[in-house]
């Protein structure tokens, strides 16, 4: 520089030229140079005239380049290297620190440059190299985060991190959320930085984050250096923080807690992203449109992180949920909270499909096996449906995701059984159907379609797009418990005739003909069913009423009769109106001629009573009171069913029968017999000697069941149905088709199973027996035909063997 | 051994004694009901004709209601008397 100012002689303006442009790059990348202001601005006037100041930008960001290679770039990795592990973490704190400082020192200089560079720029020195001031500096930011960043070896986010989260924890302590930071805690050390109280950096910690934001900030590498640990941060709390407060726990919203606890997160953040409006640095906020991401205004980024935290928090939580959906459904009425919460969740996060799968497989795994019993299964649906329609009101999630329980329960034997025993609530742990059905409101199961001009066609809201596209629109959908349930089998028939069976059951078995509480469950069913599905039950009931009354006036015939023509016992009985009642069980049995003459008696007084009809007995239902004396003990007020009754009656005549005399006496088979004989076996009445005898045992020895007075009918009897069972029904409402069925094939020749499905619907008149018909079941049905002989099956159709 | 009855609940079902099972107006059981009748019994009671033939009450009284000209009993078309 000397050497130039003292030879001005030879080609003066190229060493004119040089001299400046000199001079002026020394002012660029050595701001402390003691250049004038005015030779300086002699120098790029020059330099313009020659027009070489449109190389000075090109210049200054290769010669930053070059340094950074060189040396820069180097130097700073090795800093943060250089101390291998043994430093303390407060240590590695302080050496990233100093790593950045001394990046910020080396390349100050070229900073004041390009500076510099834009003022004069936007004085009229120097031309515009391309895209002005502004481009000139993003092209210098650019060339520091490549060669920087190009590669950065794992340690800058691995200390990074460290930083971070230790001024995380400091940060959150401080907020007072103290006993998050778990390792400080336990070593009895301050909660935030984790070392013993009188070592604690806490206050030093976040000094050192605002200096490291503010370094970054000014090197514009804030967003690039911190983002991912940031990001992974966060991730990792709130999955911790989740897992520790939330899993299992689903009595309570965690909603606002979560939003309380990002807001302390964000004061966090704001100290990591914030610092240059509050530190005083000189960077210039450029103006939004030419930057991306570096010069954001701080609140802005803020925002962003806080809807990036949000959306985060909703999708951890609604996965969590999705995974423990199974037993939140299992728990529904306390677990209100967590659905809710999920619901809220799952709207913000397109997760409905793996909520879908997940709980479909759930129900799978967990609930339909044989290892479950029907009543279970029943109880979870009815929770699934509870807690689903509070999470999808559109109830497409319910339809989904349940359809396989409903596919499953259609293949057990019991369900129905099991939901009639729910609704009249006979089963026990399952009063929800029981409640469900005299609530207030009843949805009746016709099809209602005045609903059409009921709802607003403003309100109207697409399905979801998984919702199952079927010819039953949302409408349709019903969330009604009871419809859902008497759905599974698509028709109510099936039920109501259940019901029916179970209603006839619990009628024959209770003795006192109170009814009320079947009148009322029949009365709620008739408000859900309508009144003509109901009409059987209801004259069940009637003949329940009308059979008190005919006994009491039998009763009161029989008490204005003399002393001798009083009968032998006293009898009531339960008159039915067959043609009204399930089918019962036929059975015979020979009752002893002292309760046939009774009964005949009764049967007189009742012709008296009703002329032109008269009573055909069912001599194994009913029960039967009775005392037994024996020499050293009584039995009293012993309730058996009438076998029972009729086989101890004999002994009464004489001490000791064989099976086959009591099988015979009783026109019962002997297996029957034998059963029944148990139970006075059990009472000690009775005893089994060699050669199939069965005697008296007048006086017992020890018998420890002897001051059991009242015994109910013996285990093997216990729940014995006096009705025919569904399947037995079915088998002969088929066996009634086969006559139709002999009938279309004698004069059609040949028929398909289709075809001879269609043909019985079309023909056959519905009564009270369910005709809903099943093909499967016809099939199944002529397939034994075939088995038998008594049908021919051959190229898909059906015909009549020839011989026939 | 003695055994005392105290009391014995006998089931039994009740049908008219008719020569026929089902009313032969409308075909249903004689021990069910009219079609227009929900209760089968005293509320639905069948009627003997002189010709020996019975119905439900109210099938017949239908039937003889709409005869204009002279009221037979519809299976063997003798002139309708109720039986005393």
């Amino acid at each position: 520089m000397e050497e130039n100012v003292m030879e001005p002689d030879v080609s003066a303006a190229q060493q004119g030229s040089a001299n400046a442009w000199e001079t002026v790059t020394a002012a660029l990348v050595s701001p402390g140079s003691s250049v004038s202001e005015e030779s300086l601005t002699e120098s790029l006037a020059l330099l313009n005239r020659h027009g070489l100041s449109d190389f000075l930008g090109g210049w200054l960001l290769e010669t930053l380049q070059m340094r950074l290679t060189v040396s820069v770039v180097p130097e700073f990795w090795s800093g943060l290297k250089q101390p291998e592990n043994e430093l303390e973490e407060k240590d590695r704190a302080w050496v990233l620190l100093t790593a950045f400082q001394t990046l910020l020192d080396r390349l100050g200089p070229f900073l004041d440059g390009l500076e510099r560079l834009g003022a004069w720029q936007d004085k009229g020195f120097g031309g515009l190299c391309g895209s002005g001031a502004e481009g000139l500096h993003e092209r210098a930011f650019t060339i520091i985060r490549a060669l920087l960043l190009f590669s950065p070896p794992t340690v800058l986010q691995e200390r990074v991190l460290e930083f971070y989260s230790r001024t995380f924890s400091v940060h959150m302590n401080q907020e007072g959320e103290a006993g998050e930071a778990e390792d400080g805690a336990e070593a009895g050390g301050c909660p935030g930085c984790g070392v013993p109280p009188q070592q604690c950096w806490c206050q030093e910690a976040l000094e050192q984050l605002q200096e490291l934001s503010h370094i970054l900030s000014r090197l514009r590498l804030l967003e690039w250096v911190s983002s991912e640990a940031v990001t992974s941060i966060l991730h990792k709390l709130i999955e911790q923080r989740m897992e520790q407060h939330c899993r299992g726990e689903y009595e309570r919203s965690f909603l606002l807690d979560f939003q309380e606890w990002l807001e302390l997160v964000l004061g966090w953040l704001s100290r990591v992203f914030t610092s240059e409006t509050n530190g005083g640095c000189p960077v210039p906020v450029p103006s939004a449109a030419s930057s991306s991401r570096a010069g954001q205004p701080a609140s802005t980024i803020l925002q962003q992180w806080r809807c990036h935290m949000h959306q985060f928090f909703c999708r951890i939580y609604v996965n969590m949920r999705i995974e423990e959906l199974f037993s939140i459904i299992r728990d529904f009425p306390e677990s209100k909270a967590a659905i809710e919460d999920l619901k809220f969740c799952l709207e913000r996060t397109n997760q409905r499909q793996q909520l879908l799968t997940s709980l479909k497989s759930a129900f799978e795994s967990r609930l339909l096996h044989p290892g479950v019993h029907t009543s279970d299964i029943l109880t979870v649906y009815i929770s699934a449906i509870k807690a689903l329609r509070e999470l999808d009101p559109s109830m497409v999630i319910l339809q989904v995701a349940c359809q396989p329980i409903r596919k499953y329960l259609r293949t057990r034997e019991d369900t129905v059984r099991q939901i009639v025993a729910g609704l009249t609530g006979d089963a026990e742990g399952c009063s929800d159907l029981a409640s469900e059905l005299s609530r207030a409101d009843p949805v009746t199961l016709e099809m209602q379609e005045s609903d059409d001009e009921g709802s607003d066609p403003e309100e109207w809201t697409p399905d979801p797009t998984d919702a199952v596209t079927d010819k039953t629109g949302s409408k349709r959908r019903s969330s009604d418990i009871i419809s859902l349930l008497v759905s599974i089998y698509g028709s109510k028939e099936i039920f109501i005739d259940e019901y029916r069976t179970v209603l006839a059951d619990r009628l024959l078995h209770q003795l006192n003909y109170n009814t009320a509480r079947e009148i009322r469950n029949v009365e709620l069913l008739k408000l859900r069913f309508g009144e003509s599905h109901m009409h059987y039950c209801e004259v069940m009931l009637k003949d329940m009423a009308d059979s008190r009354r005919i006994n009491s006036n039998i009763r009161e015939e029989e008490s204005r009769l003399g002393e001798e023509e009083q009968p032998p016992l006293s009898l009531s009985a339960m008159i039915l109106s067959s043609e009204f009642w399930p089918q019962l069980k036929e059975e015979k049995l020979e009752l002893p001629p002292l309760v046939c003459q009774a009964m005949e008696a009764y049967t007189h007084r009742y012709e008296k009573l009703k002329a032109m009809r008269t009573l055909s007995w069912k001599p194994h239902l009913g029960s039967v009171t009775l005392d037994v004396e024996l020499e050293d003990r009584v039995l009293t007020n012993f309730t058996v069913s009438p076998i029972h009754a009729a086989i101890i009656l004999h002994f009464q005549d004489k001490s000791s029968w064989t099976l086959e005399e009591l099988s015979g006496k009783l026109g019962v088979p002997k297996e029957t017999v034998h059963r029944k004989l148990a139970l006075w076996q059990q009472q000690g009445v009775l005893r089994e000697e060699a050669g199939g005898r069965y005697s008296v045992l007048e006086t017992g020895s020890s018998r420890e069941r002897l001051e059991r007075s009242v015994m109910l009918i013996d285990s093997d009897e216990e729940g014995d149905s006096n009705t025919t069972t569904q399947s037995e029904q079915r088998e002969e409402k088929l066996q009634l088709f086969w006559a139709y069925i002999q009938a279309m094939l004698t004069n059609l020749e040949s028929m398909t199973l289709d075809r001879i499905h269609s043909m019985l619907r079309m023909f056959v008149a519905t009564g009270p027996v369910v005709t809903e018909m099943d093909v499967n079941e016809l099939e199944a049905f002529l397939q034994r035909k075939v088995r038998e002989h008594q049908l021919m099956f051959s190229a898909g159709v059906y015909r009549l063997p020839k011989s026939n | 051994m003695k055994v005392k009855i105290k009391q014995w609940n006998g089931v039994a079902s009740w049908l008219w004694v008719a020569n026929d099972e089902n009313c032969g107006i409308c075909r249903m059981s004689f021990n069910g009901c009219c079609p227009d009748c929900k209760v089968p019994g005293d509320d639905c009671p069948l009627v003997w004709g002189q010709c020996s033939h019975c119905f439900h009450m109210h099938c017949i009284l239908k039937w003889l209601n709409s005869q204009q000209v002279q009221q037979q009993c519809p299976m063997c078309r003798q002139e309708w008397k109720f039986k005393e």
